[in-house]
């Protein structure tokens, strides 16, 4: 993080120490001006991909370690018990140059999952992080199904649907998430969103690469600087827009009334057939 | 073709034979809920990226059934067409059965079902297809018993009075006498009638919505490209037509065939007569069927999805269930039968949809999610994929749902006033 450190932690946190609290009351009430959007960042160009952001992370946020885990470090995918990978990309174009990309949930702007739980287990704190309440969540897993990024998984353990959290609980211990403060090479940094995104901007230019997550899915509170395009690393892009937007599902869902409709109106239709008995 | 010449007898070997297999097929059932518990529930999933699979596609398919088989027995009380009404009560109590049965399906497959009662009260998610869906339904579910009440509810108070000792209190608390005079409700065969067609009306309105909200559950979701759009809800609502056909049909068919009963002229009319709508819904769902596949091969990201079905992993159950049994065949089939008013053709016709509908879902449910859109590992999905084919535990569990839908359904022919007689 950057020089003012203090001070935007003490807001942050702050900020998150409210959050925290109307969570479990159930309700949003923090007043938007008080609050101060935050942001990571990843830069695969300077990951190493030592994979201690994965520890780090399972450590915090006391995870099991899952059976692909121990058999083999090549490759690692999401789970229920894991919330960030570090995988190793290829750019088509360069195909010896190989980049490490640390992977978890975007937290969106306006976050797919969250319209699509039945319950409002998940919810956007002012601040950013995305969080699932664990205590709501009735294990439908319609959140993975909505999310472009297929982001949060199942734990069948405990039967619900975990991910990333942007470790929005250590407020008490006054520090950035877990996985930020395990980076030895600064590849992660954590801030306000404005000065992140300025950063990240610059940076991006610099090098020639692309920022995922500035356009994305309506633009995301994670970025992460890639050397190159998505597609040319073998990555399917979210479209640059809102996913799953509320007018969308009811033009959708307009289109089903209408055959319900007509159905009904072929149904009298027949019924008039019956008129003679 | 029709001529019975075999008695029925519930009583008979046979008849217990098939009651303890079903029983059997639930206590299996049973055993693998009772390790889902024990061990953990990846006892029931093959891969954690196809995380909706048969438990979903057999809700699926339930709950379509119980849309069909209101939609075609209101027909009768709703719409009054008299010949309908023949096979009212029947379609009607399979409706109830089969979305309660559904309804299992997808509590089984929640993580925290109890949860889900409370904070679909507590914290509705008017966003969300789902809490639409879990909320329309459950209204579906009360209207739809009020329903078959009010079609029943005179000759369950025929049946207790003819009746005496356990028997008579039964079907005595079943029609609810004491508490009807309480509140000073007097029925009549003149109310029920009324009544049962505005609480049908009622049933249809709520199954067709919250049926069509089932479609946008999958419909909505932008990120899985074969679901995304207006097409699933309406499929949805023609299948149902199909679907509640292919049940009332089979099972009218089969029960008067074991129980050994002769089928009414009246009934057997009535038969060849929803043969005909139900071969020609069958061939709108080709259509539509065509539809899906052309329209989706222009899509670059649907025509992955599309390709696996066509070519891939799921051609040999797309061509022969969904496209041979569930639905070609089955067309000529029922053509041919009532030309030739051939009852085991349409019989045959109608379990084969049926058969078809199932393998179906189950593609629906599963292709979809072969491609993310977005694969943060670069990868193929067919290499991250294992196996496409439900566990042995999960096929458990779905035959167990199965085997007491069919339980019930003989228990209630056996007990409840289901017959095809007009009044
Ligand atoms: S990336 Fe997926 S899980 Fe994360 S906020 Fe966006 S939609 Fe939700
Ligand atoms: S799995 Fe949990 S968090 Fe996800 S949509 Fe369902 S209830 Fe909500």
């Amino acid at each position: 993080m950057t020089k003012n450190k203090g001070i935007t932690r003490r807001q942050f946190l702050g900020g998150l120490a409210v959050t925290s609290a109307s969570l479990t009351l159930g309700s949003t009430g923090l007043v938007e001006a008080e609050t101060k959007r935050y942001a990571k960042l990843h830069d695969s160009t300077k990951c190493i991909g030592c994979k201690r952001c994965m520890s780090a992370c399972k450590r915090w946020n006391k995870l099991k370690i899952d059976r692909a885990e121990e058999l083999t470090d090549r490759e690692t995918d999401l789970t229920g018990n894991t919330w960030v990978v570090v995988n190793l990309t290829r750019d088509v174009n360069n195909r010896e140059v190989l980049y490490y990309l640390h992977w978890a949930c975007q937290h969106c702007g306006e976050p797919a999952c969250r319209g699509a739980c039945p319950v409002k287990a998940i919810s956007k704190l002012p601040e950013g992080p995305v969080v699932i309440d664990e205590k709501k969540c009735i294990g439908c897993r319609y959140c993975y199904q909505s999310c472009p990024y297929k982001i949060p998984r199942f734990d069948l353990e405990k039967r619900i649907t975990r991910k990333c959290t942007m470790c929005f609980n250590r407020i008490e211990s006054h520090i950035d998430p877990a996985c930020v403060a395990a980076c030895p090479v600064i590849a992660l940094e954590f801030g306000l969103k404005d000065e992140i995104l300025k950063k990240a901007r610059e940076r991006t230019e610099a090098i020639g690469g692309y920022l995922l997550g500035e356009y994305e899915a309506g633009g995301t509170d994670f970025l992460t600087i890639l050397p190159a395009k998505p597609e040319e690393l073998g990555l399917v892009i979210a479209p640059k827009k809102v996913v799953n937007e509320d007018l969308d599902k009811i033009r959708i869902s307009g289109y089903g009334f209408l055959t319900a409709a007509v159905i009904t109106g072929l149904m009298y239709i027949y019924s008039r057939t019956d008129k003679g008995e | 073709m029709h001529e019975i010449t075999q008695t029925g007898n519930t009583k008979s070997p046979a008849y217990y034979i098939w009651i303890s297999s079903l029983i059997a097929i639930i206590v299996l059932a049973g055993y693998a809920l009772v390790m889902s518990f024990l061990i953990d529930m990846e006892i029931f999933e093959f891969s954690l990226k196809i995380i909706w699979a048969m438990a979903v596609s057999n809700y699926v398919f339930f709950v379509v059934s119980s849309t069909g088989l209101c939609m075609v027995s209101s027909l009768g009380h709703v719409f009054g067409m008299k010949r309908y009404e023949l096979i009212g009560k029947r379609g009607v109590f399979l409706a109830i059965i089969t979305i309660i049965f559904g309804m299992t399906s997808i509590g089984l497959h929640l993580g925290h079902p109890e949860r889900a009662m409370i904070y679909n009260v507590l914290t509705p998610n008017i966003r969300s297809a789902i809490w639409w869906m879990g909320t329309l339904y459950t209204f579906y579910i009360v209207f739809i018993m009020i329903e078959f009440w009010f079609l029943t509810r005179a000759e369950l108070a025929e049946i207790a009075s003819n009746s005496t000792g356990i028997k008579q209190k039964v079907y005595n608390l079943l029609t609810l006498e004491k508490l009807l005079e309480k509140v000073g409700f007097i029925p009549s065969v003149e109310k029920d009638h009324k009544l049962a067609q505005i609480v049908g009306a009622l049933a249809l309105i709520s199954g067709l919505s919250a049926h069509n909200t089932l479609g946008g559950v999958f419909g909505q979701t932008e990120a899985r490209a074969y679901w995304y759009g207006a097409y699933y809800p309406a499929y949805f609502l023609l299948s149902a037509g199909f679907c509640g056909y292919a049940w009332v049909v089979g099972a009218t068919i089969i029960t008067y065939k074991i129980k050994g009963e002769e089928i009414s002229r009246k009934l057997r009319d009535l038969i060849f007569e929803m043969a005909k709508i139900f071969a020609l819904l069958l061939s709108v769902g080709l259509l539509f069927t065509t539809y899906k596949l052309t329209s989706g091969l222009f899509d670059p990201v649907k025509a992955k999805s599309i390709m696996l079905l066509i070519k891939g992993p799921f051609s040999f159950p797309f061509y022969l269930f969904e496209v041979a049994i569930g639905t070609v065949l089955p067309i000529f089939i029922l053509l041919y039968s009532t030309r030739k008013e051939n009852i085991a053709g349409v019989l045959t016709a109608s379990i084969m949809v049926l058969v078809g509908v199932f393998v179906m879902r189950y593609d629906f449910v599963v292709v979809a999610q072969v491609y993310p859109l977005f694969n943060p590992m670069g990868k193929d999905a067919l290499e991250i994929i294992p196996s496409f084919f439900p566990t042995l535990m999960e096929i458990f569990v779905i035959a167990g749902i199965i085997a007491g839908c069919l339980l019930v359904y003989t228990l209630g022919v056996k007990y409840l006033p289901l017959k095809e007689e007009s009044h």
